[in-house]
Order: C-alpha cells, then sequence, then structure tokens
C-alpha cells in the first residue's frame, strides 16, 4: 500500500500540488499507528525508536556537506541497527529461544566493524584534507561528469 | 516484554533523549558540537540497552563506542576542521533541492517502517501468544535462580556470563576474525595518514608527487 502511494504519486505528480497531500497522508499514518499501538513500551516500540534513529541518520547522510558529520551519522545508524538487535534479544528470550544471546553476540560485532571503518575512514579524511585543503563533499568533484 | 511503572517513565526519557540529541546532531553548526550531541545520543542508547537486560553491550558501548570511535571523531575534528561553518563561511547543508528530497524520502521512510513494523508486530504477538503468556513466571523463575548481590539488594544478572560464554565457544572464529579486521584496520590507517615527509622516507612517495612538491 505504501509503495503504490509513493510511485503512484511520482508518476502523477507536479510538485506543488502533490506535497502537501502527501505529507498530510503520511503524518495521519504515522498517527494512527502510534494510537493503534498503545503506550506501553513492547519490543515494537523499541523497533520503531531504532526505525527513527536510522531515518535520522540517512537524513544526515544525505544532506550534511561536511564529511566527518557524514561519518557520524553512519554511526548513528549502526546504533540503531545495535538497539534493534539487542531488542530482538530481549524478546527472544522472554519467548523461552535458547538462541536469543545470539542477538547480543551481533551487536558485539557490528560495534568492532564500526570502530574499525571508522579509524580506516578517518584516515581517508585526513590524507584527503593534507591533499585537497577541504573536507566538504561537494568540493571534492574531480571525478564528476 | 513490556516494561511497567517506573522502567516505562525511563524508555521514553532515554528515548526521546537519543532522538532529540540524534536531531541536533545532525543539524548541528559546529562539528565538536555534534560530535558531542552524538555522544549523548549513544549514550541514552546505552541505558536502552541496560533496560534490554544486556548490560555487557551497554558496557561495551560506552567504552568502545563512545570512549574511542568518538574520542577519535574529536580527534580527527582537531586535526582537520577549518572552523568555516561555524564563522558563517561555509554553507551547512546541500543544496535545497537536495534537502527537500531527503526530507520527503525521510518521511517516505518513516512512514513505510512504522507502518510495516506495526503490522508484523501483530503477526508476531499472534505466533507467540502462549509463550507471551509464560513470560512473567519465566522471568521469576529465572531471577530465583541468581546470586544476590553482598549487599542483599539486587541481584547479579548472568548477563555478561551468557555473552562470553557464547562468544568464546559458538562465535569463536567470527571473534578471530574480528581480530585480525581490527588488525588490518590499524594497520590501513596507520598507512592511509602518513605525511608526505614520512612517504618519501620509505620510498612510497609517488613520482608525479616528488616533482610537483
Amino acid at each position: 500500500m505504501i509503495f503504490s502511494l509513493s510511485s503512484a504519486a511520482m508518476i502523477h505528480w507536479s510538485m506543488p500540488e502533490a506535497f502537501p497531500g502527501m505529507m498530510q497522508g503520511a503524518t495521519r499514518i504515522i498517527w494512527e499507528q502510534i494510537v493503534q499501538s498503545g503506550s506501553a513500551p513492547d519490543l515494537s516500540k523499541f523497533l520503531v525508536v531504532a526505525a527513527l534513529l536510522f531515518v535520522i541518520g540517512v537524513a544526515g547522510v544525505l544532506t550534511r556537506r561536511n564529511v566527518i558529520i557524514i561519518f557520524m551519522s553512519i554511526e548513528l545508524i549502526l546504533n540503531a541497527a545495535n538497539l534493534n538487535f539487542i531488542a530482538f534479544a530481549r524478546y527472544l528470550q522472554d519467548t523461552g529461544n535458547l538462541n536469543a544471546v545470539a542477538g547480543q553476540i551481533f551487536a558485539i560485532f557490528v560495534i568492532v566493524v564500526a570502530a574499525a571503518e571508522a579509524a580506516v575512514g578517518l584516515g581517508i579524511v585526513i590524507a584527503l584534507y593534507r591533499n585537497r585543503e577541504t573536507i566538504f563533499v561537494d568540493e571534492i568533484d574531480l571525478l564528476k561528469w | 516484554m513490556t516494561l511497567t511503572g517506573w522502567e516505562a517513565v525511563f524508555f521514553w526519557v532515554f528515548s526521546s533523549a537519543a532522538l532529540v540529541a540524534a536531531l541536533l546532531m545532525v543539524m548541528a553548526r559546529n562539528a565538536v558540537h555534534a560530535a558531542l550531541f552524538l555522544i549523548s545520543s549513544l549514550v541514552a542508547v546505552a541505558a536502552l540497552f541496560v533496560m534490554l537486560g544486556a548490560e555487557f553491550i551497554a558496557g561495551v558501548q560506552v567504552l568502545v563506542y563512545v570512549g574511542g570511535v568518538m574520542v577519535l571523531f574529536l580527534f580527527v575534528v582537531m586535526l582537520v576542521n577549518v572552523g568555516a561553518e561555524e564563522r558563517g563561511g561555509e554553507r551547512l547543508f546541500n543544496s535545497s533541492a537536495q534537502v527537500a528530497a531527503t526530507i520527503l524520502f525521510s518521511l517516505l521512510l518513516t512512514t513505510g517502517l512504522i507502518y510495516s513494523i506495526n503490522q508484523g508486530y501483530r503477526g508476531l504477538i499472534e505466533r507467540d501468544r502462549d509463550r507471551l503468556e509464560a513470560v512473567g513466571q519465566r522471568r521469576a523463575q529465572i531471577v530465583e535462580t541468581l546470586t544476590t548481590s553482598a549487599t542483599g539488594t539486587m541481584k547479579i544478572s548472568r548477563d555478561t556470563e551468557q555473552v562470553g560464554a557464547s562468544l568464546y565457544r559458538f562465535a569463536a572464529l567470527p571473534f578471530e576474525i574480528a581480530s585480525v579486521l581490527l588488525l588490518v584496520a590499524i594497520v590501513g590507517a596507520v598507512l592511509l595518514a602518513r605525511t608526505r615527509k614520512q612517504e618519501s622516507v620509505t620510498g612510497d612517495l609517488d613520482s608525479d608527487a616528488e616533482t610537483s612538491g
């Protein structure tokens, strides 16, 4: 339902008219989902928090010009995935699954890989700054057509 | 696994703190402010981990992620950040068409994610209905078997013991591969961040770079 909504809008839309309608529709859907699911924090609330952190990280990666802020948004995305893993590990432990601790093991490895990737990525940033004197991604455009 | 009472209050407090800090990080003008907002968000998520019973992962997150990775970010900000954003010389965000497209995409993604999470959760509750009813008893049984702390006020959880046992028995191979990955990352980071003089000493300087100076 969501995908048909967005694809139909993309084909038939013209920006000024369709945009406020889509924002209202999306806000209404989000509000309905929040009200329907109640307010006691169970697994779905943790997953929604992780999803919102993920979306904020994606917005940061797509929007900012400073490459260090882009890296920090990537760390936020990885952290959101970790929260998802740990929430499911607790849920599986509560429902009696014997492999419940696998979620926490996954989260440890995500943290390890994030640390390694941050180290190498920041080394690249330093090398880039030494050669190009800039840290803004839209000024690094030698490969553009 | 519904949280009740004070745990529910702390859930809302920590999750809204994490979300607000993440939003402010994305919009911060100063890179150091953005790093500090991210640290706040990571610590709030570590508190959420403690509420989910993963105390070891919460400790690892604060020690490694906040205490290692974010300190590394702050060092690089010190070396590299030109400060033009704070003085108002440079734009913070990409062109406004890109920002509008990003906001639209984020709204669609949020809608899709929240919708599918709630749909999937309903199905999951249906499937696990009988197991979920016994959750309270299962938790009480587990808490009975835990050892009491020295002051007698709380129980010592077995999370670290279980994580360690699983990590070294069933995940031993990924553990060793992760240590090799960290070694490669260390060597790669040192190699990438060499200065020109360091590169010429070992003869690694490119001939074009030498002539163009």
